[in-house]
């Protein structure tokens, strides 16, 4: 790949966007793009509009559309689906985290997770070539 | 995990609380009303799904910061919210549990950025939620006393708001001392700006206005920029009062209980802005004005309804700009304070004259004299022992003035005017013997040329006659600590509320605005001066307290006719 990776970042905490940022600055991550979102519905807009993400970072609960239903409505109109989709959620919610891969996630992400943590996931989705 | 600063996201710390403060105080909000609708008997669902997210917002962020203890305490809370989900019979009897786990959750998470948290309050609130949910279980059909269900409310408002609709962050947050060190660079900028004034005035008198035009011109321009520059500098350091006003919910709450009275918060014009430091300092103020009127202005419900008021009594925080001021109330509608009283205490006090017959407007000024409290009772919630000298001292600090009307058994009302920022005053500059004084502009009335035919002396008292009313006049270097000397040839007239005052000084020296300097404590000063500034020539002025002028001469003088 070339031009500069895109990271997708949907969360209605700015908290969130800035930890991300955070992430995204340093290290092997160092020098890639993120698209900030702060519901679902606007993270669903950029994600039309924008094929060459590479990972999109989806929280669970937010206002206006929730990442449950970022995961419904993608897979009913089947967009983009070689996009990998993290589901970030928080450590009890397993019932959750099985619905969210029901509904086409590739992988979830626990808060609180490390910089390492998202690193590695994103590490592990190149590897398998989950996005050529 | 723990709450150290090894933390990878640690210096997100100041974000968290911006983020998480008004999270928490939202959390205390939403469950004063819950309290009330649920004691109506509405299980207010929505309403409750969206307290549910708000704890698992907090949850989720505490947890990424590392600070274990704000999230065990926000997990714990949502914990017996899943409870009152299968139970909604014992909703009612758990908000007062709830309410009390909010406000270590206000707290805890207001202190998060300023070092380690002990973790004993929120520890001894699971350990009491424990228990409620555990002596709940017993003997009830529900199968496990922690029901995990959690549904996927969609919560209305949006908490970020901050990021534009192209998905760029269209707002950054700043550090409050970057902010404080720019506008201490701009208020060196103006001293400058006033500097290169005085010296173009000078080339050109010295000669004859020739040949500086151009010069003119571009200093003219120059300080406009400034005034711009000025204006946008102050609008980044303007915050809504809303971050105080929000505050109160809770307090109220807690206030009215401790002491059985039912109240209803009312606010109104949180919207308002005010400058950063002022709104800081507000707090406290504010606080002690309001549980005063809870514990002392406020009567029982009882009462109340004997005297055909509804039980319920409302306790209102207003806000509203008036150009470049402020103004704040808080009104009670309850029993209103009583003149006859003040009077007595000032008396007892030797504020004031025993045969002296002053206003009501003049009485309820007296309420603000230093130990001069009406209740003898000393509240330990609340009361602190703190009369409203104290409170009436911080507002003036604040650049401020503070009065109070009231109608016994109708209810008080303290108005206070405070100025939009502390950093730059629009003053007028007098000369008092040789030295110049800045005198904020806001509180100046009128200033006229006198004669001494005009300063009428009654019982050793300056007096004149002002727009049709006889007004106090003192001389400016006595106020100042100096001796009075025998003709000056300009008063300026003075107000703090309703009190006009005469202050005689040698000449008026014009309009300008002034960058406000604090004076070092340590050096001591005359309480008529509040501040100082740096004149373009280099020297150093003093900045009058024009309020205090007005109020405190009054006194004296009240207190002087006594001997």
């Amino acid at each position: 790949m070339s031009a500069k990776p895109v990271f997708l970042v949907v969360d209605d905490s700015r908290l969130h966007h800035q930890m991300y940022m955070l992430v995204f600055a340093k290290g092997a991550l160092a020098g890639s793009t993120l698209l900030h979102a702060k519901n679902g519905r606007e993270g669903y807009a950029l994600f039309t509009t924008h094929p060459e993400i590479e990972m999109v970072f989806l929280d669970l609960n937010m206002p206006e559309m929730n990442g449950l239903e970022f995961l419904e409505r993608r897979r009913s109109e089947n967009l983009h689906p070689h996009i990998p989709v993290v589901l970030v959620t928080t450590e009890d919610s397993a019932e959750d985290e099985a619905r969210g891969r029901a509904a086409g996630a590739w992988e979830y992400l626990r808060k609180p997770f490390t910089p390492a943590q998202l690193t590695e996931l994103v590490e592990r989705a190149r590897a398998r070539g989950v996005r050529t | 995990m723990n709450d150290d600063a090894g933390n990878p996201f640690a210096e997100l710390l100041e974000e968290y609380v911006a983020e998480c403060a008004p999270l928490a105080q939202a959390v205390g909000d939403t469950l004063v009303t819950l309290e009330r609708r649920w004691e109506e008997g509405d299980p207010a669902d929505q309403l409750f799904g969206t307290l549910k997210g708000s704890l698992h917002t907090l949850k989720g962020n505490s947890a990424m910061l590392g600070l274990t203890a704000i999230q065990a305490l926000a997990h714990c809370m949502e914990d017996v919210c899943a409870f009152l989900g299968e139970r909604p019979d014992l909703r009612p009897a758990a908000s007062g549990l709830l309410l009390r786990g909010a406000g270590v959750l206000v707290e805890m998470v207001g202190r998060a950025a300023r070092g380690p948290l002990s973790a004993d309050r929120s520890e001894h609130f699971i350990s009491e939620a424990r228990e409620f949910i555990q002596a709940e279980s017993v003997g009830t059909e529900t199968s496990a006393p922690y029901p995990e269900r959690r549904r996927f409310e969609r919560r209305t408002g949006s908490e970020v708001g901050e990021l534009g609709s192209d998905g760029v962050v269209s707002t950054i947050r700043v550090d409050a001392r970057r902010l404080d060190g720019l506008l201490e660079t701009f208020g060196e900028t103006m001293i400058a700006g006033l500097g290169l004034r005085e010296a173009v005035r000078d080339l050109a008198i010295r000669h004859r206005g020739a040949g500086f035009t151009d010069l003119e011109h571009a200093l003219t321009s120059l300080e406009k920029t400034l005034k711009r520059l000025e204006g946008a500098l102050m609008a980044t350091r303007l915050v809504s009062i809303a971050t105080v006003f929000g505050r109160f919910n809770l307090l109220v709450r807690e206030v009215a209980n401790a002491h059985e009275k039912r109240v209803g918060l009312v606010t109104s014009g949180g919207e308002t802005q005010l400058d950063k430091t002022v709104i800081d300092r507000l707090g406290e103020p504010l606080v002690h004005l309001v549980t005063n009127a809870i514990i002392h202005g406020l009567e029982s419900p009882a009462e109340r309804e004997r005297s055909g008021k509804p039980s319920e009594a409302t306790v209102t925080l207003s806000a509203v700009q008036r150009s470049d001021r402020v103004i704040l109330t808080v009104t009670d509608d309850g029993r209103g304070l009583d003149p006859e009283r003040i009077l007595h205490k000032a008396r007892q006090l030797g504020a004031v004259a025993a045969d002296a017959t002053p206003s009501r407007e003049e009485v309820f000024a007296m309420a603000f004299l230093p130990g001069l409290s009406t209740t003898e009772r000393v509240s330990a919630l609340a009361g602190r022992g703190v009369g409203l000298d104290v409170v009436a001292n911080s507002i003036r600090t604040l650049g401020g003035s503070i009065e109070v009307a009231s109608e016994p058994g109708k209810g008080t009302k303290f108005t206070m005017s405070l100025p939009l920022t502390l950093a730059v005053l629009r003053s007028l500059l007098v000369a008092v013997d040789g030295e110049r004084y800045a005198l904020p502009l806001g509180d100046v009335a009128e200033s006229l040329r006198v004669t001494n035919e005009a300063i009428h002396e009654i019982d050793g008292h300056g007096m004149m006659l002002w727009r049709g009313q006889v007004i106090p006049v003192s001389d400016a270097a006595e106020v100042l600590g100096g001796s009075a000397r025998a003709s000056r040839n300009y008063c300026v007239v003075v107000r703090s509320g309703a009190r006009r005052r005469g202050m005689l000084v040698d000449g008026l020296l014009g309009h300008q605005d002034v960058v406000v300097k604090a004076l070092d404590p340590s050096l001591g000063r005359p309480p008529t001066i509040s501040g100082a500034t740096i004149l373009g020539d280099g020297r150093v002025a003093c900045i009058l307290d024009t309020a205090r002028f007005a109020e405190l001469r009054a006194t004296e003088a009240s207190t002087a006719t006594l001997s």
